[in-house]
C-alpha cells in the first residue's frame, strides 16, 4: 500500500470524529499534493512540502483543522501572492525584475503620495478598507471586491452575497464604518451571444448570468437600505465563461472610531447569522480556475444571503461604536472565522472555543466551523465590562451574539472543540508563505491604422449610440433604490429629462458640509492591446468624473481591483504587469493614492476549444471630496442659450474605442494620456467650478466626443449647434477621431454667455475652445465642421436608440 | 418655552429609511425618536402625538409586504394603535409603512402588490392632491416625489371600490400617469379622521431643493441656471404641514 492511499484511506476511513491528526512528515511531494487536492487546499506542491517543514520543525502532526487554516491563510485570495511573487518581466525586448507588483507599484507609490498630502489618507492597506478625510470630525472609506466564480456558478446568489461581503468589509472597518453608498460593475458576454456560440456544457447564457447578478444585488442591496449610486457594465464575448462582477461600497465614520487595537483579556464575540456546512472552500475555490465540473462539484462554496439578518447586525454595530464598546471589529468573508479570528489575534493570539459557536445543522466537525463561510457575521474584540450592555444592543436589534473566547497575548492562535485543542498555532509562522517565482511577457500589439472616412456620420453616431457600450443602462439603474437614505444629490441618472447619464454619483454625507463623490472606470478593450495605457486612461477617467461632478483634483484616493485569467500564461501576467505600471504612474502624477484593492485571478475556463482567458481588466473606482453643494456639476445640458465648449486636447488615435470595433480596426494604436497636461487640466476646471462659472460638464468617453454631446443634450432642453472647425487637438487628427475617438482628459463643458471672457480667460494656455452652443430653436445634435455637415439628427431619435438599447434584453 | 410635539419612529428588523425620515421630522419641528420594535409596549405611546413608519422591507419582506410587522406590532401592543388614533393621534406611513399600516387596517381597505412591471422601480413620479389633508395643506396642487417600490399597486376589492376611494376623498393622492398598475392611479390613502395617513413615494427623500434631478428646478426663467430661491424640497412642506396641524390640534 502506498503512503498516499494510506493517508487517504486514514481521512476515508477514520471515524467521524471532529477532527483529525494527518501524517504528513514522511509524504513525498506528489503525494502531499494529492492531500491538498482531496482536502481542496488549494495549495502547491512547493507550499505543501513549506507546510511539511514547519511541522518538522514543529516535530508533531497537523491536525486537519491547521491544514485548513493554513490553506485559508496562504490562498490567493487571502494573500495575494501573485500580487507579492518575483516576477521576470520583459517587454519589447526589455528585461527588468519586479519584487512584489504590490509593494514597488501600489504600496510604495502610495506612500510617497501621502507624505505629499499629510493627513488626507488617515487609513490605507492594513484594514477592511482606506479612510481619507472629509473633515475635522469625519473620514470615508471605500471597498471593492469581486464575487466572479460564484457569480458564475449561481449568479443571483453569488452577486447577492457579493455585495453582502463588501457591505461587512464597511462594516469591519475602523471601529464600524455606516454604509452609505454602493457600486457595482460587470462584465458579461454579449446578450445576443447565440447558444452554439458557447462552447462548454453548463455554462448560463449571458443573460441568465446578468439578469441574476442585477436582482441579486437589487435584492441585497435594497434591503440593506444602502443606495446603489454608481456603476458600469461591459460586454464581451472574453466574459462568457468568466463574467465579473465587481461590488464595491463606500463608508463614513467619525475619525475617532479608526483606530483599533486588540489586547489581552478582551473577549472575542460574533454577532449575525449562525454558521452552517454553506460556503465550504469559497476562499480555495476563487483561487481556481472553473471547468464544467465546477457547475457541478462547486455548489457547495455559493451561499444564498439574508440581507435581514445583516441589516440587524449592521444596526447593532453601528449602535454599539457609537456607545463606544467596540475595541477591534472585523467582519467574517473568505476563510470564516479562521481568517477573522486569526487577523483579530494574530499578534494579541487568544483562544477560541467552538462550542460556543451557534450552528445551523448538528454534526459539523472543527474545520467546517472554524472556516465556515457562512453569511452575515462579524467578529469584534471587546471589553468584558461592555458585555452586557452589548449584550441589550443584540436583543434590541435582534441580533445573536455568542462569546467566541478570548484574547490572552500569548502569540498563539487556539481552537478548542469538545474539550480538546483541535488547533494550536503559531500566527507569526502562517504568514510566510513560500514566495512564488514568476514570468511575464508583453509586446505591444498595436500599430497605426488609417482612419476610415467619414461619410455618414449621422448612421456612425446612431450606431455608436446603439451599440451595448454605449446604451442606457437605464433598466438596470431602476432595480436599485439609489436613493435611500435621502442623500443622493447627483443621480445616476438626472438633467431635466431625469433619465439622461451622469460621470460620477454626489452623496450628501450626514453630519458635514462636505460631500462624497464616486466614480468608476473599466476599459478592457484597451488593454487587449496596450494594457499599459489602459492602467494610465482608467486612472484619468475615473479621476475625470469625479473633478467633472465638482470634486477637488487635490483630494481624490482610488482602488485598483484587479481580474485576469492564469497567471502561470507569461503572456497574461505580463500584460498584468504592464497595467499595474500604468496605473502606478497615473497615481503618482494625479497625486491620487490607492488605498484598497483586490485581485482575482484565474479567470478562464477550459472549454471544448482549450482554455480562454478573460483579458486583463482594471476597475479603477474612486472617491473625492466635493467641498459645497453648490460645486455639483451634473452631465446634461441646462439651459437653451448657453455656449458649449471643450477642454483637453482631441488625438489620432482610434484604438481600443467603440467605433473602432464597430469598423473592424483590430490592433489600432491606443491613445496615450498626457498625464501631466490632464491634472493642470483639471485643477483649473476646478477653479473654474468654484467661481461659478460651469453650467455642466460631461466626459468625453465611450463614443468620443459625438456620443458625449448626445447624451448631454437628452436632458431634453434644447438641440446643440457645434462646429468641430476650432477643436484643440494633436497632429494628423482625422475627422472620425474628431467625433468618435476616445483620446483621454476631456470634458465638454456648458457655459453661460455672460462668463465665456472669464472661461476662456480662466483656461488660458490650455487645450480650450467654445465650439458651439445650445439651440433653443430646434431639438437636433448638429455639428459641422466649417461648411461640411457631419451630423444633424433629431435628438428624439438618438434618445430613443440609446434609452431603449437594453431594455429590450433585460 | 413651548414643547416640541414628540414623534415616534417604529423600526423594525429590516426598516431602512428611518434615519432620513427621522431628519425630516426634526426639521420640520419634531422632536423624533427612533424604537426598535423589540422596544415597544403600550406605555411607549404616551405622550407621542405621531407614530412613524417609514420606508424599508421589515423582515425582509418576503412574505406579503407588511405581514409580519403588522402580527408582531399587534402583538407587542394589541390595539395600542388604534387606541392611539381614537385619542387624537397621528400614523404616518411611507412606502413600507404604507404597506404596513394598511395590513393592519388602519387604512380604507386595499393591497399593495407587485407592480404590474414585475419590477423595481426607483424613479421620480409626478403627484396631484386629491383631497384635504392635514398631510397636504401646504403643498401645492401638483408636486414630484421619488418612489422606490416592487409591491406599490393599490388594489381594491373591486375597481368600484377604488372609485369610491377617490370620490370621498381616502384616495388623498394619485400619480399623474399609470406608474405601478395602482387602481385609479392611487399613490396615497387616508382614513375618516385625516390622521391617518399612507403613501408609497418618500418626501423624505426631497427635503431639500438640491436633492431634486434637475438642477433647475424652480427656476421660473428657463434660461437662467443659479441657485434659484428655494431652500426646500416638496418633501419638506408634507412634513412640516403635519407638523402645523399636530401643533394646532394640541
Amino acid at each position: 500500500m502506498s503512503e498516499t492511499e494510506s493517508i487517504l484511506d486514514q481521512i476515508a476511513e477514520a471515524p467521524a470524529d471532529h477532527y483529525r491528526i494527518l501524517k504528513i512528515s514522511d509524504l513525498d511531494g506528489d503525494r502531499l499534493l494529492e492531500l491538498s487536492q482531496f482536502m481542496h487546499l488549494s495549495l502547491s506542491k512547493e507550499d505543501m512540502l513549506a507546510v511539511q517543514e514547519i511541522y518538522r520543525e514543529w516535530n508533531r502532526e497537523p491536525t486537519d483543522v491547521e491544514l485548513e487554516v493554513i490553506a485559508q491563510t496562504w490562498s490567493e485570495h487571502c494573500k495575494h501572492r501573485i500580487f507579492g511573487a518575483d516576477i521576470e518581466h520583459e517587454t519589447n525586448g526589455k528585461k527588468e525584475a519586479v519584487k512584489s507588483l504590490f509593494k514597488t507599484y501600489i504600496y510604495d507609490v502610495s506612500n510617497r503620495i501621502f507624505d505629499r498630502k499629510p493627513g488626507f489618507v488617515l487609513s490605507a492597506f492594513h484594514d477592511n478598507a482606506g479612510f481619507i478625510k472629509l473633515d475635522e470630525k469625519l473620514a470615508i472609506c471605500l471597498k471593492a471586491e469581486t464575487h466572479n466564480h460564484p457569480s458564475a456558478i449561481e449568479p443571483y446568489a453569488g452577486a447577492n452575497t457579493g455585495i453582502g461581503g463588501v457591505v461587512r468589509d464597511i462594516l469591519g472597518a475602523g471601529k464600524g464604518a455606516k454604509p452609505i453608498a454602493s457600486l457595482d460593475v460587470f462584465c458579461f458576454g454579449a446578450p445576443d451571444t447565440t447558444m452554439d456560440n458557447i462552447k462548454a456544457d453548463d455554462v448560463l447564457h449571458p443573460l441568465g448570468i446578468m439578469r441574476g447578478v442585477v436582482r441579486g444585488v437589487r435584492d441585497y442591496g435594497n434591503r440593506m437600505g444602502i443606495p446603489t449610486v454608481s456603476g458600469a457594465i461591459q460586454f464581451d464575448n472574453s466574459y462568457i465563461y468568466n463574467p465579473l462582477v465587481y461590488c464595491g461600497t463606500a463608508g463614513s465614520i467619525p475619525i475617532k472610531y479608526i483606530d483599533k487595537e486588540v489586547g489581552a483579556g478582551m473577549k472575542v464575540i460574533a454577532v449575525g447569522g449562525r454558521t452552517g456546512r454553506d460556503g465550504l472552500h469559497g476562499a480555495t475555490f476563487s483561487s481556481a480556475a472553473l471547468d464544467t465540473e465546477s457547475h457541478e462539484s462547486d455548489q457547495q462554496a455559493v451561499q444564498i444571503g439574508n440581507p435581514i439578518e445583516e441589516k440587524k447586525a449592521a444596526d447593532f454595530v453601528l449602535a454599539a461604536r457609537d456607545a463606544d464598546l467596540i475595541e477591534f471589529i472585523t467582519d467574517c468573508g473568505a476563510g470564516g472565522y479562521s481568517s477573522a479570528a486569526g487577523e483579530m489575534l494574530e499578534e494579541c493570539g487568544g483562544t477560541i472555543n467552538l462550542d460556543n459557536v451557534t450552528l445551523k445543522e448538528p454534526g459539523m466537525v472543527s474545520w467546517e466551523i472554524f472556516i465556515s463561510e457562512s453569511q452575515e457575521r462579524m467578529v469584534l474584540a471587546v471589553k468584558e465590562k461592555s458585555m452586557q450592555e452589548l449584550q441589550k444592543l443584540a436583543d434590541l436589534y435582534e441580533t445573536e451574539l455568542i462569546v467566541l473566547g478570548d484574547a490572552d497575548g500569548s502569540g498563539i492562535l487556539k481552537v478548542t472543540h469538545h474539550g480538546e485543542t483541535v488547533c494550536q498555532l503559531d500566527c507569526s509562522k502562517l504568514h510566510t508563505a513560500p514566495t512564488r517565482h514568476l514570468s511575464a511577457k508583453w509586446e505591444l500589439k498595436t500599430e497605426p491604422v488609417d482612419a476610415p472616412a467619414v461619410d455618414n456620420g449621422g448612421e456612425d453616431l446612431r450606431s455608436l449610440l446603439a451599440d451595448f457600450a454605449v446604451v442606457s443602462r437605464e433598466p438596470i439603474i431602476r432595480e436599485y433604490d439609489h436613493e435611500v437614505q435621502g442623500n443622493t444629490i447627483l443621480k445616476p441618472l438626472a438633467g431635466a429629462s431625469g433619465d439622461a447619464p451622469q460621470d460620477a454619483s454626489v452623496m450628501r454625507v450626514n453630519g458635514s458640509d462636505r460631500l462624497m463623490s464616486m466614480s468608476v472606470s473599466i476599459l478592457p478593450e484597451w488593454g487587449k492591446t496596450d494594457p499599459y495605457a489602459m492602467g494610465t486612461a482608467c486612472v484619468d477617467e475615473c479621476i475625470r468624473q469625479m473633478v467633472a461632478s465638482g470634486a477637488d483634483p487635490d483630494r481624490l484616493a482610488i482602488l485598483d481591483n484587479f481580474c485576469m485569467g492564469n497567471p502561470d500564461a507569461e503572456e497574461e501576467l505580463g500584460a498584468l504587469v504592464e497595467t499595474v505600471k500604468g496605473i502606478a504612474a497615473a497615481a503618482e502624477i494625479y497625486g491620487a493614492p490607492f488605498v484598497s484593492g483586490k485581485d482575482s485571478f484565474y479567470n478562464y475556463f477550459e472549454t471544448e476549444e482549450g482554455p480562454v482567458s478573460i483579458p486583463v481588466t482594471i476597475l479603477i473606482s474612486g472617491m473625492g471630496i466635493v467641498e459645497d453643494v453648490s460645486h455639483v456639476t451634473g452631465s446634461s445640458l441646462r439651459r437653451r442659450d448657453s455656449l458649449i465648449a471643450v477642454i483637453g486636447s482631441t488625438e489620432s488615435d482610434l484604438g481600443g474605442s467603440v467605433y473602432a470595433r464597430q469598423k473592424g480596426l483590430a490592433n489600432a494604436t491606443v491613445p496615450g494620456t498626457d498625464m501631466e497636461a490632464a491634472m493642470g487640466l483639471y485643477r483649473t476646471y476646478y477653479e473654474a467650478v468654484k467661481e461659478g462659472l460651469i453650467l455642466s460638464a460631461h466626459d468625453v468617453s465611450e463614443g468620443g466626443l459625438a456620443v458625449t454631446l448626445a447624451e448631454a443634450a437628452f436632458s431634453g432642453k434644447a438641440g446643440l449647434e457645434i462646429d468641430l472647425s476650432s477643436l484643440p487637438t494633436g497632429e494628423n487628427v482625422s475627422v472620425a477621431a474628431m467625433l468618435f475617438g476616445e483620446s483621454p482628459s476631456r470634458l465638454v463643458v456648458e457655459i453661460a454667455p455672460e462668463n465665456l471672457e472669464r472661461v476662456a480667460a480662466v483656461f488660458e494656455g490650455q487645450p480650450f475652445a467654445p465650439l458651439g452652443r445650445a439651440a433653443g430653436e430646434h431639438s437636433n445634435l448638429k455639428v459641422t465642421r466649417g461648411a461640411d455637415v457631419l451630423i444633424n439628427e433629431p435628438l428624439d431619435e438618438l434618445k430613443s436608440l440609446w434609452k431603449n438599447g437594453l431594455a429590450h434584453y433585460y | 418655552m413651548e414643547e416640541r410635539p414628540r414623534a415616534l419612529l417604529l423600526k423594525f428588523p429590516g426598516t431602512n429609511c428611518d434615519e432620513e425620515t427621522a431628519r425630516a421630522l426634526k426639521v420640520v419641528g419634531f422632536s423624533t425618536e427612533i424604537v426598535p420594535i423589540s422596544a415597544l409596549n403600550t406605555e411607549t405611546l404616551d405622550g407621542v402625538s405621531l407614530v412613524m413608519l417609514s420606508g424599508g422591507f421589515s423582515y425582509g419582506d418576503y412574505v406579503m409586504s407588511g405581514r409580519l410587522a403588522r402580527l408582531v406590532t399587534e402583538q407587542k401592543i394589541g390595539a395600542g394603535l388604534r387606541e392611539f388614533r381614537d385619542n387624537g393621534g397621528y400614523l404616518l406611513g411611507i412606502c413600507n409603512g404604507f404597506q404596513i399600516l394598511t395590513q393592519l387596517g388602519l387604512l380604507p381597505e386595499g393591497s399593495l402588490v407587485e407592480n404590474t412591471s414585475g419590477r423595481f422601480q426607483c424613479q421620480w413620479v409626478k403627484m396631484k392632491k386629491q383631497a384635504d389633508s392635514p398631510f397636504l395643506s401646504l403643498l401645492p396642487d401638483e408636486f414630484e416625489f421619488p418612489m422606490a417600490h416592487a409591491e406599490g399597486r393599490l388594489v381594491t376589492m373591486s375597481a368600484e371600490d377604488a372609485r369610491k376611494y377617490r370620490e370621498s376623498g381616502a384616495a388623498a393622492v394619485t400619480y399623474d400617469q399609470d406608474v405601478n398598475g395602482s387602481f385609479e392611479q392611487i399613490a396615497g390613502l387616508q382614513d375618516e379622521t385625516g390622521r391617518v395617513f399612507g403613501m408609497m413615494p418618500h418626501p423624505e427623500r426631497f427635503l431639500y431643493r438640491e436633492d431634486h434631478y434637475d438642477p433647475d428646478w424652480k427656476n421660473s426663467a428657463p434660461d437662467s441656471a443659479g441657485s434659484g430661491e428655494e431652500k426646500w424640497g416638496s418633501g419638506y412642506y408634507l412634513f412640516r404641514s403635519l407638523y402645523e396641524s399636530v401643533t394646532s390640534s394640541n
